[in-house]
C-alpha cells in the first residue's frame, strides 16, 4: 500500500503542474532507504511516474540513502556534499540522480488542492492521518513548504523515524 | 488521432491438445464454445451476481485497479473481457473527451450489457469491439493503458493474449490484470473453499437459474495460475516490469506490468 500511496502522490503532483518530469522521460530509478521498508523502482514514463518493487529489473541509476540523508536532501543540502561525505550510494548515471534530487527539491504544492482531489478515495482514508498532521503544520508553521516536506518524509520513512525532525510544538 | 480497428482473420488452427474448463480436461478448441455458454447464461444478472457473492467487494477491487492505472486525460484505453462496462465507465471519466477508450469482449451478450449500462448511466463516446483477447485487431503501440478484469482465467492461450496485450501497448504502457489468485491464509482459505464450492454455486442457482455456471466459476479459479506465476508469465510476454498487489488477502490479485 506503501507504494500505491507514493506513487499516487508523485502522479498528483504531475498531474497538478507541482513537478515536471520530463527530464527524467524513460528513466528508470532505484530508491533505497536503507533500515526501512523502502526500495522501489521510479518508472518515469509518459509523463507519469510508476513506482514498482520489482528490483530485479535494471535501472538507470540506483540511489541507496539512509532516511536521514533523505531528510538532508529535502532540506537541500548539496547533492555533492552527500556524495563527498559517503552518505549516499549512486551507481550508474549521476546526472539522473541530480535530476530526481533537483525535481524533489524544487517541488512546491498545494496541499489543499491535493487532498481535496482525494476526497472519497480509497487513498484517502490511508493518508487520513498523515494528511491531518501536515494540514495542521502548514496552518501554524512560518514555512508552509517546510512544514509539506516534512509531512511527506514522514509518508515516505515512517511516522517514529522523521518525528525526531519536526517541531514539537507544532 | 482515434484507434483503427483492424480487421483480422483468425487463424483456423486446430490444436490437438487439451485444456482444463473448471475442473474438467476439454479438446483447446472447445474452450472458447463452453467460456461463452457460461457467459451467455449469466449476462444479465452479471452484475447482481457479482454484488451478491462479493458482498460488494468486486466495487472496491475495481476501484483500486482504477487509481493504479494513472490513466490520465487523453489516454487511450483498451478494456478486454470488460463484460458490464464497470471499468470503461471510470476510464472514460479519466481519459475525457480528448482520450479514448474501448470496452471489449468476446461474448456479444456480455458486450450488449456493457453497451446498456453505459448508456443508462449517460457514458457515451465509448467504444465496443467484439475480440478475442488472442488476436487484438489493432496496431502495435496503441494503447497506454490494457486492463483485463475477472477474464485471463477464461482465455484458453493466456500467454498468447499476454504477448498480443504487450504488443498493442505503447511503451511505457500499463497493464492490468484483476483476477482471482491464491489466498495464504490457511483460515481463509477454508472459508472460502467452503463458500466457493458450496455457497456459490446453490447462489447460482438461485438468482441466475445457473448453478452450473458458477460451479465453473470456483472450478477455473483454482486452475488459475498462482501470483508468482502469473507475474512471471507478464515478464515472459516481454513487459519489463511486473509486480502484483494482493487484495482480499489475496482471493483477488491486481498485477501490473510496464511495458519498457
Amino acid at each position: 500500500m506503501q507504494h500505491f500511496i507514493l506513487e499516487q502522490a508523485l502522479n498528483l503532483l504531475i498531474k497538478n503542474g507541482s513537478i515536471d518530469i520530463k527530464p527524467l522521460e524513460s528513466k528508470v530509478i532505484r530508491f533505497t532507504l536503507v533500515d526501512q521498508l523502502l526500495d522501489v523502482n521510479f518508472i518515469c514514463t509518459n509523463n507519469r511516474i510508476f513506482v514498482n518493487s520489482d528490483t530485479s529489473a535494471s535501472s538507470d541509476v540506483e540511489i541507496k540513502l539512509k532516511p536521514i540523508v533523505f531528510f538532508a536532501l529535502f532540506k537541500g543540502e548539496d547533492l555533492t556534499d552527500l556524495l563527498r561525505q559517503d552518505k549516499i550510494h549512486i551507481h550508474g548515471d549521476v546526472k539522473t540522480a541530480q535530476l530526481l534530487v533537483d525535481l524533489l527539491s524544487a517541488t512546491e504544492l498545494d496541499l489543499e488542492e491535493l487532498l481535496s482531489q482525494y476526497t472519497g478515495d480509497i487513498v484517502a482514508h490511508e493518508m487520513s492521518k498523515t494528511a491531518k498532521k501536515i494540514q495542521q503544520a502548514v496552518k501554524q508553521s512560518s514555512s508552509p513548504l517546510e512544514a509539506i516536506k516534512d509531512g511527506l518524509s514522514e509518508l515516505l520513512i515512517q511516522p517514529q523515524v522523521s518525528k525526531k525532525y519536526t517541531n514539537p510544538n507544532l | 488521432m482515434s484507434v483503427t480497428i483492424l480487421e483480422t482473420t483468425l487463424p483456423n488452427k486446430s490444436m490437438d491438445n487439451t485444456t482444463h474448463f473448471g475442473f474438467k480436461d476439454v479438446p483447446t478448441d472447445d474452450k472458447q464454445g463452453l467460456v461463452k455458454g457460461v457467459f451467455d447464461s449469466v449476462a444479465s444478472k452479471y452484475d447482481l451476481m457479482n454484488d451478491v457473492l462479493s458482498f460488494g467487494a468486486h466495487r472496491l477491487w475495481k476501484r483500486y485497479t482504477i487509481a493504479s492505472s494513472n490513466v490520465k486525460e487523453g489516454d487511450k484505453v483498451l478494456d478486454i473481457a470488460g463484460g458490464t462496462g464497470d471499468l470503461a465507465i471510470e476510464f472514460r471519466k479519466k481519459v475525457g473527451e480528448s482520450g479514448q477508450v474501448i470496452l471489449s469482449d468476446i461474448n456479444a451478450a456480455m458486450l450488449g450489457e456493457g453497451r446498456k449500462n453505459l448508456i443508462n448511466q449517460g457514458i457515451f463516446g465509448v467504444n465496443y469491439v467484439q475480440l478475442n483477447a488472442q488476436y487484438l485487431p489493432f496496431e502495435s503501440n496503441t494503447f497506454d493503458c490494457v486492463s483485463i478484469a475477472f477474464g485471463l482465467r477464461n482465455v484458453t492461450d493466456k500467454d498468447q493474449a499476454l504477448s498480443e496485450m504487450h504488443r498493442i501497448l505503447k511503451p511505457g504502457g500499463c497493464l492490468l490484470i484483476l483476477e482471482f489468485s491464491k489466498t495464504d491464509s490457511e483460515l481463509l482459505k477454508k472459508f472460502y473453499d467452503f463458500y466457493s464450492f458450496n455457497v456459490m454455486p446453490k447462489l447460482g442457482g438461485l438468482i441466475a437459474n445457473d448453478e452450473d455456471s458458477y460451479q465453473y466459476l470456483a472450478e477455473s479459479i483454482r486452475k488459475h495460475p498462482d501470483q508468482e506465476t502469473l507475474k512471471d508469465m507478464v515478464l515472459e510476454a516481454g513487459f519489463g516490469f511486473c509486480e502484483y498487489h494482493n487484495l482480499s488477502g489475496g482471493i483477488v490479485a491486481l498485477h501490473k506490468g510496464i511495458k519498457t
